[in-house]
């Protein structure tokens, strides 16, 4: 077994240095000195014939990841040391210590890799013999994640995701960080050969190149332009754990000014509450900057012949590919404050991947239009349309009174059981000035409707929507999967429809429709999107074979009600 | 051939007349299962009259509350299934399955065969006392991963599937998946 080498200095893992030392160790094609032992009558490149092991810290970080159950356990004790009571305590820690550290034992020596020409087999398991194998041709992304943990220690975890999945198919915790990236270029080797050929496989894999990086500047800037309640929401969901009102106290002993503050702010409610928004706004804004921080420092992306692969991460570095071919639709995300200075997101949809992301993967977190759009053509061509088609005027009638419906909704209640005793500004109970939102209703529904658009080129479908987020998607025509116009029975009595084009991987939360389309229109872009499809496959199979059409013959085609059982 | 056929896409996307409807047996069973949802409302209703029987200061008189859920769900049960079933329509064409569906909210649905992961045929309980199948369309798709078709005799869904599967294995483009 190896010893683990500690790489505490993170500069050994530069990202540049490691891109560019790949394709040399493609081209040696000799079985790779990583491999801990060479089949030498295997004539393929470094095969991991031999089941592996992880690596031998793995253990060390399990059982340091289950002390947390164990001190929940020993907690009355180690509050009340001198109590006779605890025999609970004792017993479970007895227990945890006959069973829990052999499991981890158990579980680390039944488990191992192998990986051989044509699949990736995992076996685990203590009780149950779990044997996974992954066929290699179906792998499309093997993603290297590095906590800080194993930073340290220069480990690594990998994950495996396939095709068809929608989770981690394999996943590999922990291994060397070598033999993470010796995995990895083993795995990428095979599928080159499987899919091109033997004659395709000697040639050696294009170099990397830098497409995009994001120097600590860029980061903090785009963190700043980031400003999110959602991580302040998540901030105080964790303050309540703590006591906010003696660490408040304590703040303000300390320092006298910030009690005269704290008292002449308290004084006055109107005071408080701004005091309250400015200090929110602050918290957010800073959240904001270390979340992003976090998770895009040192962010590279570079093409790999036909893959791109990104890293990024200040504490958990993560590593992944992005095969250019598995790209869904192309994302271009901004924000109001971000686009009043021409800042972008460019953002891909996978399947499969990352699933924390709904599917989303971001290339470029932050830059500018052309150099974002630039970075899109090299994606996939982009031809960003002059004019958006614009959905109904009826839509901001629709929204305004959808929302309009769901304030009052919300409202009635605390109206109808609002006790006489508390405030009743301007003699009415307090929330009846809830109603003094409807005009940003209306403003809101508006802007909506100024925000939606679509257009239909020769290349795919473009999709306009938002109004904190703008989102712009692109979905290419070949990426089209099932088509669908609704309406709903609103829709109908004002004429209405949406249309919507799925894909693969689509998002649950943002996705691209075309909302309240007049029904003539929604209609007649239904078809043409489908002829589009229809068109291109035609042109793809009269490529293939010379003939646009399907092998059948013309009475074996499906087709229902004319079928012979139908009648 | 190409352009034409291309050009059919748009009349047939629209046309009304090869829709095909789902066998009327399903009404029943539709209505069975409203049924059997019906009964799970109406029983806490009828259990909370019981209880209120014999309070003197009920705010409702015996039996409203339970009857008028009685009387919402049987209305329910036998109007809905009837309703649903007209919205109902489908029809395989050479490159497409063609649905529309929708009582509230109409939905009309393309499903381009070649986008067909897999297809299966089940059948429930109470289908199967009815012998209708459904067929079950997976895609790769996120929101319409899985496009059924309810209230089809076996043998016709069968023959669906059947018809799909030849086609999958006759096209001439060999694609991943996604």
């Amino acid at each position: 077994m190896p010893s683990p080498p500690p790489e505490p200095d993170p500069s050994a893992q530069d990202p540049s240095d490691d891109a560019g030392t790949a394709p040399a160790d493609e081209s040696a094609s000799t079985p790779s000195e990583d491999a801990p032992s060479p089949d030498p009558s295997s004539s393929t490149l470094g095969a991991i014939r031999e089941p592996q092991r992880l690596h031998p810290l793995t253990l060390l970080l399990r059982v340091g990841a289950s002390l947390p159950a164990l001190l929940i356990v020993l907690f009355p004790l180690l509050q009340n040391p001198n109590s006779s009571e605890h025999v609970v305590s004792i017993v479970l820690t007895v227990l945890y210590g006959v069973f829990a550290l052999p499991a981890i034992l158990l579980q680390y020596f039944r488990f191992s890799y192998r990986i051989t020409p044509k699949q990736i087999v995992i076996q685990s398991g203590v009780f149950n013999r779990k044997n996974r194998s992954i066929p290699i041709e179906r792998v499309q992304n093997i993603q290297i994640e590095q906590n800080l943990v194993a930073r340290l220690f220069g480990i690594a975890k990998v994950q495996i995701e396939t095709a068809g999945s929608t989770s981690t198919e394999g996943s590999l915790e922990y291994v060397q960080l070598e033999s993470a990236q010796e995995i990895r270029r083993i795995v990428r080797s095979f599928q080159h050969r499987t899919a091109e050929g033997e004659a395709e496989a000697e040639q050696e894999e294009p170099t990397a190149e830098t497409l995009f990086d994001m120097p600590l500047r860029r980061v903090l800037l785009s963190g700043a332009f980031r400003f999110s309640l959602l991580y302040l929401a998540v901030i105080f969901s964790v303050l309540q754990l703590f006591d906010p009102e003696a660490l408040a106290d304590q703040l303000m002993l300390s320092r006298s000014v910030m009690d005269r503050i704290g008292e002449a702010v308290l004084s006055n409610p109107a005071l408080a509450i701004i005091a309250t928004i400015v200090v929110a706004i602050i918290l957010g804004w800073i959240s904001g900057i270390v979340v992003h921080l976090a998770r895009y420092y040192g962010f590279q992306l570079w093409l790999e012949g036909d893959k791109l692969r990104t890293r990024r991460g200040l504490f958990t570095v993560k590593e992944g590919t992005i095969p250019l071919k598995k790209v869904q639709a192309l994302i271009l995300r901004t924000n109001p404050f971000m686009c009043a200075f021409g800042w972008y997101e460019l953002k891909v949809q996978t399947v499969g991947l990352d699933v924390d992301e709904q599917g989303h993967r971001v290339i470029a977190p932050f830059a500018k239009t052309d150099r974002i759009l630039a970075l899109a053509n090299r994606v996939r061509p982009l031809d960003l349309p002059e004019a958006f088609g614009r959905v109904s005027r009826l839509t901001i009638r629709r929204r305004f009174f959808r929302y309009t419906a769901v304030l009052t909704i919300m409202l009635a209640p605390a109206i109808y059981f609002w006790p006489a005793t508390w405030i009743h500004p301007g003699g009415v109970a307090f929330p009846w000035w809830g109603f003094g939102l409807v005009p940003f209703l209306l403003g809101w529904a508006l802007l909506q409707y100024r925000n939606h658009g679509y257009a239909t080129q020769d290349d795919g479908f473009y999709i306009r929507r938002g109004v904190v987020s703008h989102y712009l998607w692109l979905i290419p025509v070949e990426k089209f999967h099932v088509f669908s116009a609704t309406a709903s029975i609103f829709q109908r009595r004002l004429d209405l429809k949406t249309l919507f084009v799925d894909t693969a991987g689509a998002a649950t939360f943002a996705y691209p429709e075309v909302i309240d389309l007049p029904a003539d229109e929604a209609d007649a872009q239904f078809g043409t999107l489908y002829t589009q499809f229809k068109t291109l496959y035609r042109n793809r199979i009269e490529e293939a074979t010379g003939d646009p059409d399907t092998r059948l013959d013309v009475e074996d085609r499906p087709r229902l009600p004319t079928g012979p059982l139908a009648d | 051939m190409d352009s034409s056929t291309a050009d059919a896409t748009l009349a047939d996307v629209a046309s009304e007349e090869h829709i095909h409807s789902l066998d009327p047996s399903i009404r029943t069973v539709w209505m069975l299962k409203m049924a059997v949802f019906a009964v799970f409302l109406f029983l806490p209703a009828l259990f909370y009259d019981l209880t209120q029987l014999f309070s003197p200061n009920s705010w409702l008189p015996f039996g409203v509350l339970s009857g008028t859920v009685l009387v919402g769900a049987s209305i329910y049960c036998l109007a809905w299934p009837r309703l649903r079933h007209r919205a109902w329509g489908f029809a395989l064409r050479p490159e497409e399955i063609y649905i529309e569906h929708g009582v509230l909210r109409h939905v009309r649905t393309i499903v381009p065969l070649r986008r067909i992961q897999h297809i299966d045929v089940s059948q429930d309980l109470i289908e199967r006392e009815f012998s209708l199948g459904r067929l079950v369309v997976h895609t790769a798709g996120s929101r319409s991963s899985d496009v059924v078709i309810p209230g089809l005799p076996l043998s016709e869904a069968e023959h669906i599937r059947d018809e799909i599967k030849r086609f999958i294995l006759e096209d001439p483009l060999i694609e991943d998946p996604v």
